[in-house]
C-alpha cells in the first residue's frame, strides 16, 4: 500500500523535477533549478524507502503481495532472496529506476561543476520519470487480490507459500550479474542527457570532454555485466559456451557495442572536432538500444525465438514501452535537426594516413557489428510488426559468419590506429613502428598454423588478433613507466586480441563427443579418461527438490560433479542441469549431464496380495505379500509425488518377520521412482519396490513388481549409467582474462580523462582568479576543494 | 564527391552484402511435412509429441527417436542424435530442424515451446508451505 503511493508520487515528484528543470533554462531561473533539484533528491530518497520496503516485503514473506510470492519463497538462503527483489519484471524495473536515481544524483555536482545542470539533469528526470510510469502501471507492490481479482480471491487473504525462484536462478550470480548489467543500462543515460544538453546549450564540442569519462563507464561496467553473464552461462547454466546469440544476450551487446563505436567517435572528435553530429547521433543510439532491449526482453515479442523464458506483460506494457522508445527518438531526431545545423565542424577530410581516418573506420565497423545483431535479432519481430510470415529466430550462423570477417578488421584496425598519429602519420614512421609486431605476427601465426589453426579463415583472423596484442604489448611497455594512465588505452585493446584469440580456439577448435559412462568402467575420449564413480543426493533437507550429484572422475586426478535435479517449481516434469567443469589454462574439461538410466537385471518377483513365492536369490527363504500401505499417500499432499509401500512377510526356517518395503513414484506418469529398499534381517539381501501394475477394477488386486538385491554378489546390483557430453574447450581463460582486461582498460582510461578535466578546470580557475577572487559556491571552488 | 562518402558508402554497401547473404544463408524455412519430404531441403517443421507412440532414447548409439504430428496432422518418426531434449514432456509444441529422407525424419536441433512455463496463475496462491524448511 505504502510502496505503491510511494511510487505515484515518485512519478509526481519526477514530473515536476524535469519540467523545473527545463523551465529553468528561460532566463536561467536559479529557484526553479533548486525546485528541479530538490525534486530529484525526493525521488532518491523516495526510491530508496520503495525498495527498502519491498526487500522489507520479501524478507518477511509478505505473500500477500503479488510479486514477493511469485518470485520468492521461504526456504532461498539470503543471498537469493535478495535477488528475488528483481528477478521478476516489476522488481526489474524498480532496480533499473534506482540505479538511475543513484547515478542521477551522483552526477549532480558533476554537471554542476561543468554548468550543465539544468540540461543535463531535465532529461535525466524525464528518463526516470518514464521508468516510474512504468511502475505505476505495473509496480511489485500489487496484492494478490488485485492482480487475481477474477479468481474471486478474498481481500486480505494470505497465501502459505510463494511460488520460488526459478531453479535455473538459483545461485549466487544472480546477486551481481542483473545489479551490474542494470548499473551499464542506467549510466547509458548520461551520454544521451549530455548529447541532447549540448544540441539545447549549443555547445558542440566541449560536451564531449565532459561526457567521455562517464561514456567510458557506461561501456566499462556494461561490458563486465554482460561477461558476468557469460560466465554464468558457462559456469552454471551449462549451455556449454559463453555466448549463444540468445536475443536476451544479443539485446544488451547492441546498446554495448554502440557505446563502444561512441568512446572511439568523441575521441575522434577531441582531437579534430570533426564528427559532431555522429557523436550525438550515436549517444542517442546507445540509450535507445537500452530501451529497444527493454522492449525486446520485457515485452514478449520474442516468446518464441528464445531460451530464456518471458512473461507478457500485457499490452498495457508494450505499448508503454513503444511510447519510450518514440519520445527519446523523436526528442533526440527534433532537436538534431533543430539545431545540429547550426554546429561548426572541424576539419572532416581526414587523411588517410591519420589515426582520425582509421578510427572512424574502426567505428563504423563497430556500428556494422550493431546493426548485424540488431537486424538479425530484430527479423522475428519485423516479420510480426509487418505481418508477414512468422520465421525462427535468426540462427547463430549468421552472427558467428559475419563477425568473423569485423574480428577480422577490428584487430587489424586496432593494430594500425595505435601506431598513427593524429592528423597524419609519415610512412616511414609507420613502417617502422609497424615491423617488430608485424614480424612477430607472422611468426606467431606460423606457429599457431602448425599447432593446428589450419581452417583459414581462423588463420586470418589469428594474425590480425596477434597483430593488435603485439602492437597493444610494445606500445604497453613503451607507456606504463612514463605515463601510466594512458597506458589504459593498451590494456583494453589488449584485451580485445586475448578475446578474439580465445574466440578462435574455443569456437573452432573444441571437441565434444557422447559419452556412455556405466558407473565405475573407464572410458577414454578427447584425451582423457572418464569414470563415472558414483552419485551423491544433496540439499536432502530441501523437500521440494531432488538433487543428485554425478561424481566424474577425470584422468584419476580430480572429481567433476556435474548436478540433475528434479523441483517441485515445474513439477519435477524435466531436470535441471549443471555441468561439471575441469579447470585448466591450457584447457577445460566440461561435462555435460545428458540422461541417466540403469542397466543390469536384478532377479524380480511379480506378486499380487496373498501369493507366496520363494526368494530367488535364496530359495530357503518365501515371501508372502501382504497387502498395500496407502498411509504415506494418505498424508502426501503433493500431488507430483505418490509414495507408497508394500506390506511383506518374510519367512526362514519358521520364523516370520513382517516388513513394509516403500517407494516413491514421480514425474511424468509416475514413471520415474525412488525405492527406499528393505534389508532381510541377518542377510546380505535387500528388497526393493520396482513397480506397481495397476489393477483398473480393484487397486488391491494390483500387481507389484519386487526386485532382490545380493549386496555380497554384485552381479545381482543394477549399475547406474550416466551419459554425458563430454568437451574439450582450449584456452578457454583467454576469454575471460580477454574481457577482464577490457573492462580494466576502460577504467584506467577514466582516470585518465577525469584528470584531464580537472587539469583543465583549475588552469580556467588560474585564468579566473588572475582576473578575480573565486565566489564561494562557485564551481570554481567546488573544484579547488 | 567527398572521399568520405565514397568510403562510407563503400563500407555500407559490403556490409549489406555480406549481411543479406548471411542472413539468406542461414535462414530455413518453416514449412510442413509434405513440403519437407518433396523439397528434401533443411526445414523447421513446428508440430507436437505423439505420445501414444513409442518414444525411446538409445543411450549407446545416442539416439533419441519419437514421432511427431505436424501441424496438417500428418505423422513422421523423428530420429534425432542425442539425448532426449531438456523440457521435451512439458513442451506445448515442438519446432524440428532437419531433413525429412525415406520417410524419416533427420533431426539435427529440437527446440521446446513451453509458453507460460514459469508463469505463475492464481492456482499457486494455494499452495501449502514449503515443508521441512
Amino acid at each position: 500500500m505504502i510502496g505503491q503511493i510511494l511510487i505515484n508520487f515518485l512519478f509526481a515528484s519526477a514530473i515536476v523535477s524535469s519540467g523545473a528543470y527545463f523551465l529553468s533554462l528561460r532566463g536561467n531561473d536559479l529557484r526553479l533549478r533548486t525546485l528541479g533539484r530538490s525534486f530529484l533528491l525526493v525521488v532518491f530518497g523516495g526510491m530508496l524507502i520503495a525498495s527498502a520496503v519491498l526487500l522489507y516485503n520479501i524478507v518477511t514473506h509478505d505473500f500477500r503481495y503479488t510479486y514477493v510470492q511469485s518470485y520468492s519463497s521461504e526456504n532461498l538462503p539470503w543471498y537469493l532472496l535478495v535477488a528475488t527483489f528483481y528477478s521478476g519484471q516489476e522488481g526489474s524495473f524498480m532496480l533499473w529506476t534506482l540505479l538511475t536515481s543513484l547515478i542521477g544524483v551522483s552526477l549532480l555536482p558533476y554537471v554542476r561543476r561543468h554548468q550543465y545542470e539544468s540540461e543535463v539533469m531535465g532529461f535525466f528526470s524525464l528518463i526516470i520519470m518514464f521508468l516510474l510510469l512504468m511502475l505505476v502501471a505495473k509496480s511489485p507492490f500489487a496484492y494478490v487480490w488485485e492482480t487475481y481479482a477474477a479468481n474471486g480471491i478474498a481481500e486480505g487473504f494470505m497465501p502459505q507459500a510463494g511460488r520460488g525462484l526459478n531453479p535455473l536462478l538459483q545461485n549466487g550470480w544472480i546477486t551481481i550479474h542483473p545489479p551490474i548489467l542494470f548499473t551499464g543500462f542506467a549510466s547509458m543515460s548520461v551520454p544521451f542527457a549530455f548529447a541532447m544538453a549540448a544540441l539545447i546549450k549549443r555547445d558542440f564540442h566541449h560536451w564531449v570532454k565532459v561526457a567521455l569519462p562517464w561514456t567510458l563507464f557506461a561501456a566499462g561496467i556494461l561490458g563486465f555485466g554482460i561477461m558476468l553473464g557469460g560466465f554464468w552461462a558457462y559456469e552454471t547454466l551449462g549451455w556449454g559456451g559463453f555466448w549463444a546469440w540468445d536475443p536476451v544476450e544479443n539485446s544488451s551487446l547492441i546498446p554495448w557495442l554502440v557505446c563502444v563505436a561512441l568512446v572511439h567517435t568523441m575521441l575522434t572528435q577531441l582531437k579534430t572536432k570533426g564528427l559532431v553530429r555522429t557523436n550525438i547521433v550515436l549517444a542517442l543510439a546507445a540509450f535507445v538500444f537500452v530501451l529497444y532491449s527493454t522492449f525486446l526482453t520485457r515485452s514478449g515479442v520474442l516468446g518464441d525465438s528464445s531460451v530464456h523464458s518471458f512473461v507478457d506483460p500485457g499490452m498495457f506494457a508494450y505499448i508503454l514501452l513503444l511510447v519510450f522508445i518514440g519520445t527519446f527518438v523523436l526528442i533526440g531526431l527534433g532537436l538534431i535537426v533543430m539545431r545540429g545545423r547550426k554546429a561548426e565542424f572541424g576539419n572532416l577530410n581526414f587523411k588517410f594516413t591519420s589515426r582520425e581516418f582509421t578510427l572512424s573506420i574502426g567505428a563504423a565497423i563497430i556500428m556494422i557489428s550493431a546493426m548485424f545483431v540488431f537486424f538479425g535479432t530484430s527479423w522475428p519481430v519485423f516479420h510480426d510488426l509487418l505481418g508477414l510470415d512468422k520465421v525462427a529466430a535468426t540462427t547463430p550462423d549468421f552472427y558467428n559468419k559475419t563477425h568473423l570477417y569485423i574480428a577480422m578488421a577490428i584487430g587489424v584496425i586496432n593494430a594500425i590506429s595505435l601506431i598513427q598519429s593524429w592528423r597524419a602519420t609519415p610512412g616511414k614512421q609507420f613502417v617502422r613502428r609497424m615491423l617488430l609486431p608485424f614480424g612477430l605476427s607472422i611468426a606467431a601465426t606460423v606457429a599457431s598454423y602448425v599447432l593446428g589453426i589450419r581452417d583459414l579463415r581462423f588463420t586470418a583472423l589469428a594474425f590480425s588478433s596477434f597483430l593488435a596484442l603485439f602492437v597493444n604489448l610494445e606500445l604497453f611497455g613503451r607507456m606504463v613507466v612514463k605515463t601510466p594512465l594512458q597506458a589504459g588505452t593498451f590494456v583494453a585493446h589488449f584485451g580485445v586480441a586475448l578475446l578474439f584469440l580465445g574466440i578462435i580456439t574455443t569456437a573452432r577448435y573444441t571437441q565434444t563427443e557422447h559419452l556412455r559412462l556405466v558407473q565405475g568402467e573407464p572410458v577414454r575420449a578427447l584425451g582423457h579418461t572418464f569414470t563415472f564413480v558414483g552419485k551423491e543426493q544433496v540439499e536432502k533437507h530441501f523437500l521440494d527438490r531432488e538433487k543428485w550429484q554425478y561424481h566424474v572422475r577425470v584422468d584419476d586426478k580430480e572429481i567433476l560433479k556435474p548436478v540433475l535435479y528434479w523441483s517441485d517449481y515445474n513439477q519435477r516434469q524435466s531436470a535441471f542441469l549443471e555441468p561439471g567443469i575441469s579447470w585448466g589454462f591450457v584447457r577445460d574439461v566440461y561435462v555435460t549431464p545428458k540422461a541417466t538410466e540403469t542397466v543390469g537385471d536384478p532377479p524380480m518377483l511379480t506378486m499380487k496380495k496373498t501369493q507366496t513365492m520363494a526368494v530367488p536369490l535364496d530359495t530357503s527363504y518365501n515371501i508372502t505379500m501382504v497387502g498395500f500401505d496407502m498411509s504415506a499417500m494418505m498424508q502426501n499432499t503433493d500431488a507430483n509425488k505418490l509414495r507408497m509401500g508394500v506390506q511383506v512377510d518374510i519367512e526362514h526356517n519358521g520364523q516370520t518377520s513382517s516388513h513394509v518395503v516403500y517407494t516413491t513414484f514421480m514425474g511424468e506418469q509416475m514413471a520415474s521412482r525412488l525405492p527406499s529398499p528393505v534389508q532381510i534381517p541377518n542377510t546380505s539381501y535387500w528388497i526393493s519396490f520396482d513397480k506397481l501394475i495397476p489393477n483398473r477394477e480393484s487397486l488391491g488386486q494390483s500387481q507389484v513388481v519386487l526386485a532382490f538385491v545380493d549386496m555380497n554378489n554384485p552381479a545381482t546390483q543394477p549399475k547406474d549409467v550416466f551419459v554425458i557430453e563430454a568437451s574439450v574447450k582450449p584456452l578457454i581463460g583467454l576469454v575471460w582474462i580477454g574481457v577482464i582486461l577490457m573492462v580494466a582498460g576502460f577504467f584506467v582510461s577514466i582516470a585518465r580523462r577525469v584528470g584531464d578535466l580537472k587539469r583543465e578546470l583549475s588552469r580556467k580557475a588560474t585564468a579566473s582568479g588572475e582576473a578575480k577572487t573565486p565566489v564561494p559556491n562557485s564551481p570554481v571552488r567546488v573544484e579547488a576543494e | 564527391m567527398k572521399p568520405r562518402y565514397i568510403i562510407g558508402g563503400l563500407i555500407a554497401a559490403v556490409a549489406l552484402v555480406v549481411g543479406m547473404y548471411s542472413l539468406d544463408a542461414s535462414k530455413i524455412a518453416y514449412s510442413d511435412l509434405t513440403y519437407a519430404e518433396q523439397s528434401g531441403k533443411r526445414v523447421q517443421v513446428k508440430g507436437v509429441w505423439v505420445k501414444e507412440e513409442p518414444t525411446d532414447y538409445d543411450s549407446k548409439a545416442n539416439r533419441f527417436t519419437f514421432t511427431m504430428q505436424d501441424t496438417t496432422g500428418r505423422n513422421v518418426r523423428v530420429v534425432y542424435n542425442d539425448a532426449r531434449p531438456n523440457n521435451f514432456e512439458l513442451a506445448q509444441s515442438i519446432v524440428v530442424k532437419g531433413r525429412l529422407e525415406g520417410g524419416v525424419m533427420h533431426a539435427d536441433q529440437i527446440l521446446t515451446k513451453c509458453p507460460s512455463k514459469y508463469e505463475g496463475n492464481a492456482d499457486d496462491l494455494h499452495k501449502p508451505a514449503a515443508p521441512g524448511v
